[in-house]
């Protein structure tokens, strides 16, 4: 048999096996859940299946010239720049109300962080549905962010500033937005943020000096130091329309990801740091991790220590398994290009699997504060009445669809991409085999997190 | 530009835009594939050759993944009605 033919079984192999060894887990801690109709670890054992029966599926589309003109498929509208303007203008002003409010309310509203509109805007209306907007429709971040504004005018008062503006930030690549994106999770997971409204307030009040501080002083802030922004600009190129141009481009979903450079070397760390961080948000409030997390808690060592361990190690983990696939793509592939070129050039297809996630996690989250936050905007201060909204029982169902769509999507990129970057039609697909392998694995790891009940972090 | 590391000496190399290639095979389908235009007729006849053999190497491949597929579908409609039964 080929060495094409023992991957291919192996795959499938490995993916019943891993899938095994997850439904102990699951089987175990998966019963105390609102259980869906089907056994929980089927469910997972599927989307671990799903995943790799799709990329058996992409094998058969080796068309070069095909996926070409699928990825560069589109139609672009042009904005007229008064348009454009006055856009710009309304983007932020409204993202400048939101923030003032936000800081307002949450040192001035109701104490209940359920009722504050501040954390409800924060969380629900923010993190949770205006990033699921930036993923599945556009990144309007440019255009509302409040801090780019608050930077413009402090400009515009000042021209002190101009001599400062000419600096730019030490070194090469994202690493300040990766560490940026590190601190706001770790701060997110150790501090009662989403429960103590003034808390959250002070949080948003530091990150606004410290952005504005850093944008007056390092031109190339928002571009390399904001993880805000970051986040924002990787999840706005899996979106179907984004700037082309001078209007609005619109795209296949993930096209627009194949369609533009190779990130740099930190761009690699940021993209696995952002897949990280989704999964440790939710991993940290399975069973499991308070299982492990008490003891060593009880044992005395610090709250902050333990975190601060587990995050790192984790996306220690994360960055070598990502690297040991990329060398096992450079081996199985055969090819002289270095494992990390291909690390930069697959990277961008880790993107739609942390927004599948990111989807899995916050959407419920979103739909059910929806309400009380949109009733309570009548009269912000006095906080909401409303009731949360109730998530039907096939929620959970759709939750794991959505990661294991965030993984289909995924393998269509990185096919697009191999074809782009190896030579013939079997080369670009052996690369791919690593690749699957861990995606397997790491969907069947997700869903299980996802479908457990939820624990409030030790 | 993309970045490449030749471990073997005897690696060819395009002609057109220096990237090492690891094997005829490999050189012929990249220059038809990017240099079509450029290339010789010696080239062009390389590359019909070596995508020919790629073409049968590809339908055996191509027979082994719906091996696969219908391999997995079999596992997963017996792993439901044990699971359901």
């Amino acid at each position: 048999m080929t060495r094409a033919g023992r991957i291919g079984i192996a795959v499938g192999i490995a993916t019943l096996v891993l899938a095994g060894r997850v439904s102990a887990h699951a089987g175990t801690l998966g019963s105390a859940t609102d259980a869906p109709p089907l056994p929980g670890w089927l469910l997972v054992v599927t989307g671990g299946g799903v995943v790799g029966i799709s990329f058996l599926f992409t094998t058969l589309v080796t068309d070069h010239d095909l996926l070409r003109s699928t990825v560069e498929r589109g139609r672009t509208l042009s904005i007229s720049s008064s348009l454009r303007h006055g856009v710009s203008v309304l983007g932020s002003a409204l993202g400048m109300a939101a923030l003032v409010g936000v800081v307002l309310i949450g040192f001035l509203g109701p104490r209940d962080a359920t009722a504050n509109l501040a954390v409800l805007g924060v969380w629900a209306g923010w993190w949770a549905g205006y990033t699921v907007s930036v993923y599945l429709v556009g990144n309007s971040w440019p255009v509302l962010n409040p801090w780019r504004a608050l930077v413009g005018s402090v400009e515009r008062v000042s021209d002190r500033t101009a001599g400062w503006r000419a600096r730019t930030l030490p070194g090469d690549g994202v690493w300040p937005a990766t560490i940026g994106l590190v601190a706001l999770v770790f701060l997110e997971v150790v501090m009662p943020i989403a429960e103590q409204p003034r808390l959250l307030a002070t949080i948003v009040v530091g990150y606004t000096v410290l952005t504005v501080a850093g944008a007056v002083r390092y031109r190339d802030w928002f571009a390399r130091a904001d993880p805000v922004t970051a986040v924002f600009r990787w999840y706005g190129r899996l979106a179907p329309f984004g700037p082309d141009g001078d209007g609005i481009g619109a795209r296949l979903p993930g096209a627009g990801l194949v369609r533009g450079d190779p990130p740099s070397a930190w761009g690699v760390t940021f993209v696995v740091t952002l897949l990280w961080v989704t999964t440790f948000d939710g991993f940290v409030s399975t069973p499991a991790w308070a299982a492990v997390a008490r003891p060593v808690l009880a044992a005395g060592i610090p709250r902050l220590v333990v975190y601060l361990v587990a995050m790192l190690v984790g996306l220690g983990l994360f960055r070598g398994a990502y690297r040991l696939a990329c060398r096992g793509s450079r081996r199985n592939a055969g090819t002289y290009v270095t494992t990390t070129a291909i690390e930069r050039w697959f990277v961008v297809a880790l993107v739609p699997i942390a927004a599948g996630y990111h989807l899995a996690h916050f959407l419920g989250y979103a739909v059910s504060f929806g309400p009380p936050l949109v009733a309570g905007l009548g009269s912000p201060l006095a906080g909401a009445s409303v009731p949360v909204a109730v998530l039907p029982d096939w929620f959970g169902a759709l939750e794991l669809l959505f990661v294991v769509v965030g993984h289909l999507v995924a393998i269509a990129v990185a096919h697009a991409l191999a074809f782009e970057l190896f030579t013939g039609r079997l080369q670009p697909i052996r690369s791919q085999y690593p690749f699957v392998l861990v995606m397997v694995g790491y969907t069947v790891t997700s869903m299980w997190i996802v479908s457990q009940p939820y624990v409030r972090p030790p | 530009m993309i970045e490449t590391r030749v471990v073997e000496d005897e690696a060819a190399a395009c002609p057109y835009c220096d990237r090492p290639l690891p094997s005829s095979r490999l050189r012929a389908l990249h220059l038809g594939e990017e240099h079509a235009e450029a290339m010789t007729a010696a080239d062009r006849e390389a590359y019909e050759a070596a995508r020919d053999a790629e073409t049968d190497e590809l339908f055996v491949f191509h027979l082994k993944v719906i091996g696969a597929i219908a391999f997995m579908y079999a596992v997963f409609v017996l792993a439901y009605m044990v699971a359901l039964s």
